[in-house]
């Protein structure tokens, strides 16, 4: 039974990847002919080249921010004596509570306020809300299995806090964090609803293009585009779960 | 006595309502290895994290070498520590392990290699110096985290339950390594455990500690044959504690006591009140008791209620009509006629029961 729905949830994917090899011009299954047109058209297409350039500028520094920000914050959350600690813990998880949809509504009505609306800035600050939940979800878990003692260990032997702490504990938390990031860019990259919501109308990123060209006519280069992420994203999972889990 | 190097003085320390440590003074001399040795929550863990600074003392002070240290941060402290589960630094070699104290401190490049090296030796690590942690046997994990709180020369080495994670072959080995180093090094060494067998087999002296205070302080065999309360006396020396009908003290370390309708004359230990009876009990340790009769014995008679076997010694516990369970631990071979419910007569030989007070 579960080898069932299990293999059941592979065939769309594998029917995907099959497609993108046929040679049509248009959706048929299973091809008459097979091919590389999908992805020479894919290749000489510039729109679909800007829209990942879009969606590669937007989800780098979304992944970026995300570390800048979450390292700093597990400090608080881990070793410091704030009193609201845990509850705050708590609230940097909002973004992946919520609906998504609902909480596209409400950035909309902020960034109307704020003029960010259509920025590319916006974009950004939107997606972050995501990814942040996602990077504190990876190394939070991770800081816990590092034994505070190390730390302990390096101020005694004559290192400052901020020194034991970056020396000692970042350092080892760098797998965790360089996964966090992975999978912080791959929440960005991926992010469908607030672009719908948020982005202007020249702002196309790679997930809006697809969406648009589905919407707008079938075209069959999607299937090389979906077979590219497919092949990406689970080339990136790898390695992120790869670097998480422990050594030795 | 030799050259003072560290000295607590009316040492304090609460969480909130919760005192965990309770006016300690204690003195630390050049060369010596003392173990804080407590029941778990008796406060000896957080001493020594009040003397390495990971906590601040809400009173008193801590002097190493008549330098004032209780508020200065870890770093600038100048002590070393073993940790109980080593904490060494999983990303550093062996030899990057031993010289991150060196490297904190600026020593140049060549004098560290050669203190390092140097330590490698000590340790018996030659050869490992590029091995990860995880690569070595838990022995040598422990001696590597040695190497590391040695290296820099530290005033004051502190210990916490080092050897708490090995398994028992490797303890009593450990335990070993641990007094021959100290030997050679001269090191002054602040231990804390709560195994009784390891303090007596390390220590030059031992401070026991109970509900964040020192209850009894000295040699080991000082506290093992002299008790002075009644805490020291079953937590450390293993002995029974039994109530005394009427105890008066003779004025000269000596008391005469009854006890299970036996008149004794006994050591009295000096905290005991010149002339009562309440508050103060007897303790009679476990392997001191005889079946035999000898002059001045204390007598007891009671029934076998228990019988648990060790290999060459046996411990008995028997009933006494009017002081409950007493405990002999005796040479198995002398118990082969006891059976549960049997009759029997102890004796604790003159000069072994100590009168002590709470």
């Amino acid at each position: 039974m579960v080898v069932a729905i299990v293999l059941a949830m592979l065939v769309p994917p594998a029917m995907v990847v099959a497609l993108s090899f046929s040679g049509e011009r248009y959706f048929d299954f299973p091809p008459h002919s097979w091919g590389l047109r999908q992805y020479r058209v894919l290749l000489e297409d510039p729109r679909w080249g800007s829209a990942l350039w879009l969606s590669v500028k937007i989800a780098v520094p979304v992944a970026l921010l995300a570390a800048a920000v979450v390292v700093p914050a597990l400090f608080t959350f881990h070793r410091s004596r704030l009193p609201a600690r845990n509850a705050l813990q708590l609230g940097g998880l909002t973004g992946l509570v919520l609906p998504v949809s609902a909480y596209a509504v409400a950035i909309y009505g902020v960034f109307v306020q704020t003029g960010l609306l259509g920025t590319y800035f916006g974009l950004v600050l939107a997606d972050l809300t995501l990814a942040l939940p996602v990077m504190l979800l990876v190394t939070s878990p991770a800081l816990s299995r590092i034994p505070e003692e190390l730390e302990l260990a390096a101020m005694v032997a004559g290192a400052s806090r901020a020194r034991a702490w970056i020396e000692i504990t970042v350092r080892l938390l760098a797998p965790a964090i360089l996964a966090g990031g992975v999978l912080a860019f791959m929440t960005s990259f991926d992010e469908s609803v607030f672009i719908n919501f948020l982005g202007g109308p020249g702002q196309e990123t790679l997930p809006r293009a697809i969406l648009d060209s589905v919407r707008f006519g079938l075209d069959p280069v999607v299937t090389a585009i979906a077979t590219l992420l497919i092949l990406g994203t689970s080339a990136a999972m790898i390695f992120a779960v790869r670097l998480t889990r422990d050594r030795g | 006595m030799s050259e003072l190097v560290l000295e607590i003085s009316a040492l304090e320390k609460s969480y909130g309502a919760t005192r965990a440590l309770r006016s300690v003074d204690l003195c630390v001399y050049r060369g010596e290895l003392l173990t804080l040795l407590g029941p778990s929550g008796s406060g000896k863990t957080t001493l020594l994290k009040t003397i390495a600074g990971f906590e601040a003392p809400s009173g008193g002070e801590v002097r190493l070498r008549g330098r004032d240290i209780s508020r200065l941060a870890p770093a600038r402290r100048g002590v070393g520590m073993v940790f109980q589960h080593y904490a060494l630094f999983p990303h550093m070699t062996v030899a990057q392990n031993i010289g991150y104290g060196l490297k904190l401190r600026r020593t140049p490049r060549a004098e560290r290699e050669r203190r390092v090296s140097a330590m490698l030796e000590l340790l018996r690590l030659d050869g490992l110096q590029a091995r990860y942690p995880r690569q070595l046997s838990g022995g040598q994990q422990q001696r590597v985290a040695l190497g590391r709180a040695l290296a820099y020369d530290p005033q004051i080495i502190l210990m916490d339950e080092p050897l708490g994670a090995l398994d028992k072959a490797l303890r009593v080995e450990m335990e070993q390594e641990i007094r021959s180093l100290h030997r050679e090094l001269g090191a002054t060494i602040v231990y804390v455990t709560h195994d009784q067998q390891e303090a007596l087999a390390l220590s030059d002296r031992i401070a026991i500690m109970r509900d964040g205070e020192i209850v009894g302080l000295g040699s080991p065999e000082g506290l093992y044959a002299h008790p002075p309360n009644a805490f020291v006396a079953s937590f450390f020396a293993n002995a029974n504690l039994l109530a005394v009908e009427e105890a008066v003290a003779l004025g000269d370390g000596t008391a005469r006591v009854r006890c299970a309708g036996c008149e004794i004359r006994c050591e009295a230990s000096a905290a005991v009140a010149p002339t009562s009876a309440g508050g103060a009990t007897l303790a009679v340790r476990r392997h001191s008791l005889r079946r035999t009769h000898s002059e001045g014995a204390l007598r007891l008679r009671g029934t076998v209620a228990e019988l648990l076997l060790f290999g060459d010694e046996q411990q008995v516990g028997v009933d006494v009509e009017g002081l409950g369970r007493v405990v002999a631990t005796m040479q198995t071979r002398e118990c082969t006629d006891l059976a549960l419910g049997s009759t029997i007569e102890l004796y604790a030989p003159a000069g072994e029961p100590v009168l002590v007070g709470q």
